[in-house]
């Protein structure tokens, strides 16, 4: 008994350890032109929760290549008066100040306020009442609130990553906080695990298993932690793109032959063809109005992207330049599409501006894939390899910012950055 | 499945008369039974060869089909976007041509002298061009140089400073170049070459050495100018870290 | 109408058990399940149990043990090199049509890993199409793809990017 309880124990801490190791560290390696200079004072009151708020929110902030820390000195509560000529001499442009109070039944509140300091105004502020544990939780939603108003945008710091971590023939997919703390996993498996793909309320995740020695589309409900198979032909099931209302999955199924676009109701049922070409069609995405499906196809006789109307027709061919063009992924407004494009041997990450039709190419690297639009459109995600190890990494949409987010031992693939929570 | 059928029923009655034969003429029978159908199973086999290779040439033809219209695709692509082009470019003469027309009409006593002779001047600006354009860049900046002179009223001349200070440009004379930039862009801000004069400038700017410069002058051009053709180029340039896309 | 077909293959049988018919092959009975002869009785009498355990018995030695096709880079089409392997397997599959085949397919790592996928898949079809077209019957064969995911060799060479442009084929048993 007492040596099963020991197993147990050991089985336990070697999960722990694990998941220490799978922890996503997060460098930046390159910044915006013009960094907004900030000082986040720690927060009065309660000396820990308040550190660990305050440090949550410094390391976001910075971490998005838009803001330069500057010391703050002393904690600055939430309602103190602030002298802005001192801040000012600092070369802060803009201050946060907070206090954290303990509240009955061991939790507590914590209030913060954001001051322009040239302007000498208060741009606003909000009150949590929270339990210490959620001190990370508050932090993002702190900075959230700090990015958009200085910045005119949501920020992304509360969303969550989704992401496939392999490590000793182990494949797991895993979901963590945007800056690649808490990681939870969500699958385990001995085989492969591709695809993720976000519902758009953040509620459930579909993705592509090979625990059937086939590729198969599971739909998993992040909360219950339970799944089911959204579409297990004859065939590869593969490639699962949500449509914007979350009602349906395009799919993309060999049950007919080459691998070609069907769509699918969420739950499995309701399987109708979208496209029909002679050669592959794959990797299907919804242009975030729901009109447009675009894809990647061969039917040129190399791959480039293509997109058709998600009610069916012809297809329209986006992409001419070089012969190796995959991937699409339209950003949240719909204006512009990442997607993986070859030169001289070498996959990088590129943007095109689907008005003009300009491309520009972001990244440097030579094994770049799965691109992932951040939902304010500001960062996409994406797979890297360094020293033969799989990465991610993160550029903004103009090419300034770069971050790079690693696993100590193992791969990580299939990045996938998940929509805002609604709260 | 009948011939399987009769086949059947013949492999069964054969034995069955082996009592009534000798053991000799069963033999013989079912031998001859075997070559014929070792024949035709290998008639069948050589059959459905045939299917596969024809299942290949279709699969080979397919390919073919498919580069085919990869390359409709790309040539249909190419054909819109010189059309548009062509629009452009017809667009930008007209305004051109109006700006030549309007002058004397708004000024008609003053401007009424020989020196303005419209065909001549656009003779002489053609010519400069054409030398320009057969790349005998010597030959084509005195050309526009001497244009400048003879016509200093001519709609042509932002152009003309334009393609003078190519041609310096092509000579390796970036500061000369960057002089009749400049001029240009200083004088007629609002001109159609303005744009392309200040990504000369950059290019200039870059070739002597002057990155900091060369990025100056782009990072202007991209802030004046943000819907012209060399915007677009140079924020490709400005891009970091990348050299312009190869087409 | 089967009764009859059946009083007759009985026939059969029992002459056959009388009279050493083949003189090449002097210890052969009909009930001898690995003769090649396509004598209908022979495969009639045959248990589906029996006959799978034996079948799936045989694929584990000769030509039969051999289970990938390689490609070339960027080529769907089975090289001839492989014609003889996959006419082994088809006549396997029509002898036994009790035998079912999962074919799957693999792509080399470079590029998009569903990209890949639809890659794997193609190089599996190729292959499905030929074994149909030499008899097999449709629903015994299942093609599908594993991509890029399940490299046989991981280094980042032409040599072993070649190793994982195959198909595999799995029967009964093995997937």
């Amino acid at each position: 008994m007492t040596a099963l309880v020991r197993a147990a124990f050991a089985l336990v801490v070697f999960a722990l350890s694990f998941a220490a190791r799978a922890q996503l560290t997060i460098e930046i390696t390159g910044a915006g032109a013009n960094r907004i200079p900030i000082a986040i004072a720690d927060f009065a009151g309660e000396p820990g929760v308040s550190r660990a708020v305050a440090m949550v929110v410094r390391a976001d902030l910075e971490r998005s290549g838009l803001f330069k820390l500057v010391e703050a000195g002393a904690p600055l509560a939430e309602n103190a008066a602030v002298n802005f000529a001192d801040w000012k001499a600092q070369g802060a442009d803009a201050l946060v100040v907070g206090s954290v109070q303990p509240t009955a039944n061991g939790r507590f509140e914590v209030r913060f306020r954001l001051h322009d300091v040239q302007k000498q105004a208060s741009l606003g502020g909000l009150a949590f009442v929270m339990a210490a544990p959620q001190a990370r939780t508050t932090g993002h939603r702190i900075a959230d609130f700090v990015y958009e108003k200085l910045l005119g945008e949501p920020g992304i710091f509360s969303t969550r990553i989704a992401y496939v971590v392999k490590s000793a023939g182990r494949f797991e997919l895993q979901i963590a906080d945007a800056d690649g703390m808490n990681p939870q996993t969500a699958l385990a498996s001995r085989e492969p695990i591709i695809s993720p793909a976000w519902s758009p309320d953040g509620g459930r995740l579909a993705y592509v298993s090979f625990e059937a020695k086939k590729p198969v589309i599971y739909v998993h409900s992040l909360a219950s932690g339970k799944r089911h198979v959204a579409a297990n032909f004859k065939g590869s099931n593969s490639a699962p793109a949500w449509s914007p209302d979350g009602r349906k999955l395009a799919v993309v199924l060999t049950k007919d032959g080459a691998s070609q676009l069907y769509s699918v109701n969420a739950d499995g049922s309701g399987v109708v063809r979208l496209a029909s070409s002679a050669g592959i069609d794959t990797e299907p995405f919804f242009s975030p109005d729901g009109q447009f499906i675009y894809f990647t196809s061969d039917r040129g006789g190399s791959p480039q992207v293509y997109r058709v109307s998600s009610g069916g027709g012809s297809a329209q061919r986006i992409t001419f330049e070089g012969s190796y063009n995959v991937t699409p992924r339209l950003s949240p407004d719909g204006k512009n599409m990442a997607f993986v494009t070859r030169n001289n041997g070498r996959f990088q990450l590129a943007l095109m501006d689907l008005a003009t039709r300009q491309t520009q190419v972001l990244t440097d690297s030579d094994k770049d894939e799965s691109p992932s639009f951040a939902p304010n459109g500001r960062m996409i995600l994406y797979a890297s390899e360094i020293g033969g190890r799989g990465v991610l990494a993160a550029v903004s949409s103009d090419g300034r910012v770069k971050q790079k987010l690693s696993v100590q031992a193992g791969d990580v693939r299939e990045p996938a950055w998940g929509p805002f929570l609604k709260n | 499945m009948r011939r399987l059928l009769s086949l059947l029923l013949l492999v069964a009655v054969l034995p069955a008369q082996a009592a009534l034969f000798d053991d000799e003429e069963a033999r013989k029978r079912i031998e001859a039974l075997r070559t014929e159908v070792n024949a035709r199973m290998d008639k069948l086999e050589a059959a459905s060869r045939g299917q596969i290779e024809l299942a290949n040439q279709i699969e080979a033809l397919k390919q073919e089909v498919a580069k085919l219209r990869g390359q409709i695709e790309v040539l249909a692509n190419e054909i819109e976007s010189t059309q548009k082009r062509q629009k452009d470019f017809y667009v930008d003469l007209d305004n051109r041509l109006r700006k030549l027309e309007a002058p004397p009409a708004e000024t008609k006593p003053a401007e009424a002298k020989p020196a303005s002779d419209p065909a001549a001047e656009t003779r002489d600006y053609e010519a400069a061009l054409g030398l320009f354009k057969s790349g005998k860049h010597k030959d084509a900046l005195g050309a526009f140089l001497n244009f400048i002179k003879a016509w200093p009223a001519s709609p042509f001349l932002p152009s003309a400073h334009y393609w003078a200070g190519s041609a310096h440009y092509q000579l390796g004379e970036y500061k000369k170049a960057i002089e009749l930039f400049g001029k240009l862009v200083a004088a007629w801000p609002d001109d159609v070459k303005a744009p392309d004069a200040l990504l000369g400038e950059a290019n200039c700017l870059q070739e002597s050495g002057d990155a900091k410069g060369a990025r100056k002058a782009l990072e202007t051009l991209v802030a004046k100018y943000p819907a012209s053709g060399a915007a677009a180029v140079a924020k490709q340039r400005l891009a970091p870290s990348r050299p312009p896309r190869k087409k | 109408m089967s009764k009859k077909w059946m009083i007759v293959l009985g026939a059969a049988l029992i002459a056959g058990c009388g009279t050493t018919v083949d003189p090449e092959q002097p210890g052969a009975s009909v009930e001898d399940r690995n003769a090649k002869s396509i004598d209908g009785a022979d495969v009639k009498r045959v248990t589906p149990e029996d006959n799978l355990g034996t079948a799936l018995a045989a694929v584990k030695q000769g030509v039969l043990a051999k289970r990938s096709v390689f490609f070339d880079y960027d080529s769907y089409v089975i090289k001839d090199e492989y014609k003889s392997l996959v006419e082994a397997h088809a006549k396997f599959l029509v002898a036994n049509p009790r035998v079912k085949m999962l074919i799957q397919g693999n792509a080399d790592e470079r590029g998009s890993r569903e990209y890949n996928l639809a890659l794997g898949q193609k190089r599996a079809e190729a292959l499905r199409k030929m074994l149909a077209l030499l008899g097999a019957r449709e629903e015994q064969i299942e093609a599908v793809s594993l991509g890029e995911e399940k490299p046989r060799c991981s280094e980042g060479s032409e040599a072993c990017w070649s190793q994982n442009r195959r198909d595999d084929m799995l029967y009964t048993g093995e997937f």
